[in-house]
């Protein structure tokens, strides 16, 4: 479990050490209807597809992820050992939900999937970020998605 | 950072703290366990419930900070009494391996996925690689740049071995199941435990960050 009490020491005090960034705006974008909306994941799990090199400690960079590739091509390299892998060993939509958002379209329950996914180093100072935060925005831009869900691991 | 740039953005958080203190536009906190915050592997029906519950948010207009809390716990995270671990010889990780290949194949056919690949190196060589280390060896292995991103992530790639093993057959353990059998019965819990203080010993600075940070959780570090 995720409640704090639950996660086991020294884990959970490096969790609640973790600097946590603050931001000077407080954006809120309104949007349409959910089901018409054309959802995209960004994913903190440093997701890479089988055969590439694995995210780097500290990196900033964001990979791109084609909702094309198969799950069974996914791979997590977050740097931590600090969680739960038996989880997505067996099913990686417990922390990239690419077959939910998929049923949840079909479903109309939302507008469609964005044909490109997003991936980033969780653990990450997003202070040196604003670069990936640029290409994500550019190609959600390019690809007519409205929305993200971030999904930690 | 995203919403920033004229995009709607909801945050699916583990750590209510660390919402409470980032202020995203719109977050929903699970108490999901950290490693897997839609909930409980092969269990479609939970996961889509807590992905709807956050795209939901994404309808609300009455920011610029939501947080709320998904309204129940994952089912089964609890042990699995009938669960059997593997049975496999624990005498030393090279026969153990072996022993556990054929319960690893098992485990790729029913999920038909494999976490496993992360270390450019198949199973096969992963004894004699280790046994070099172990012998005070640097060895590298082409896609990675270092021996100490080599060792880094094989130890990845063992654990994912035998994680998947681990589910490969009967009902699913849970998340504390596994490791407790890894890292409590297995030859290869403790190679990693050795690999470790050999890495903390090593005059390679990279080897000794990597060893002594990522290859062994610090509640089973023996």
């Amino acid at each position: 479990m995720a409640r704090i009490e639950d996660i086991p020491q020294p884990t959970r005090d490096a969790v609640l050490a973790i600097p946590c960034p603050s931001f000077e705006t407080t954006p809120f974008v309104a949007g349409r209807p959910l089901a018409e909306r054309r959802i995209a994941i960004v994913s903190s799990a440093a997701l890479i597809r089988r055969g590439d090199a694995p995210f780097a400690f500290g990196s900033a960079e964001v990979r791109f992820l084609p909702a094309s590739v198969p799950t069974e091509d996914i791979l997590v390299s977050h740097v931590s050992i600090n969680f739960d892998r038996a989880g997505f060993q067996t099913d990686v939509n417990v922390v990239y939900p690419i077959d939910r958002l998929r049923e949840l379209a079909q479903a109309g329950s939302i507008g469609g999937v964005a044909d490109t996914h997003y991936t980033v180093m969780g653990s990450t100072d997003p202070a040196g970020m604003a670069d990936a935060a640029d290409r994500i925005a550019a190609q959600l831009a390019a690809e007519g998605v409205d929305s993200v869900v971030l999904s930690p691991v | 950072m995203i919403e920033d740039r004229g995009f709607s953005t909801v945050a699916i958080a583990s750590v209510r703290a660390q919402a409470e203190k980032t202020r995203p536009p719109r977050a929903l906190w699970t108490s999901a366990m950290l490693g897997r915050p839609l909930g409980e592997p092969n269990d479609p029906a939970f996961q889509r419930q807590v992905l709807m519950a956050a795209l939901r948010l994404l309808e609300r207009a009455d920011g610029p900070v939501v947080l709320e809390d998904f309204e129940s716990d994952p089912p089964g995270a609890s042990d699995r009494p009938d669960w059997r671990a593997p049975n496999v010889p624990h005498d030393d990780f090279a026969t153990e391996l072996a022993a556990l290949m054929p319960v690893w194949e098992q485990a790729k056919a029913r999920f038909g996925r494999t976490s496993v690949g992360l270390g450019f190196q198949p199973p096969e060589r992963w004894a004699a690689f280790t046994d070099a280390f172990l012998a005070g060896g640097l060895p590298t292995v082409s896609g990675l740049d270092t021996a100490a991103l080599a060792l880094r992530f094989l130890c990845d790639d063992i654990k994912a071995l035998y994680g998947e093993a681990a589910q490969a057959v009967g009902p699913a353990p849970s998340a504390g199941q596994v490791d407790r059998w890894f890292w409590h019965e297995t030859a290869a819990g403790k190679l990693l435990n050795a690999l470790r203080l050999v890495a903390l010993a090593s005059e390679n600075n990279a080897l000794k960050t990597v060893g002594g940070r990522f290859f062994v959780p610090a509640i089973y570090v023996a």
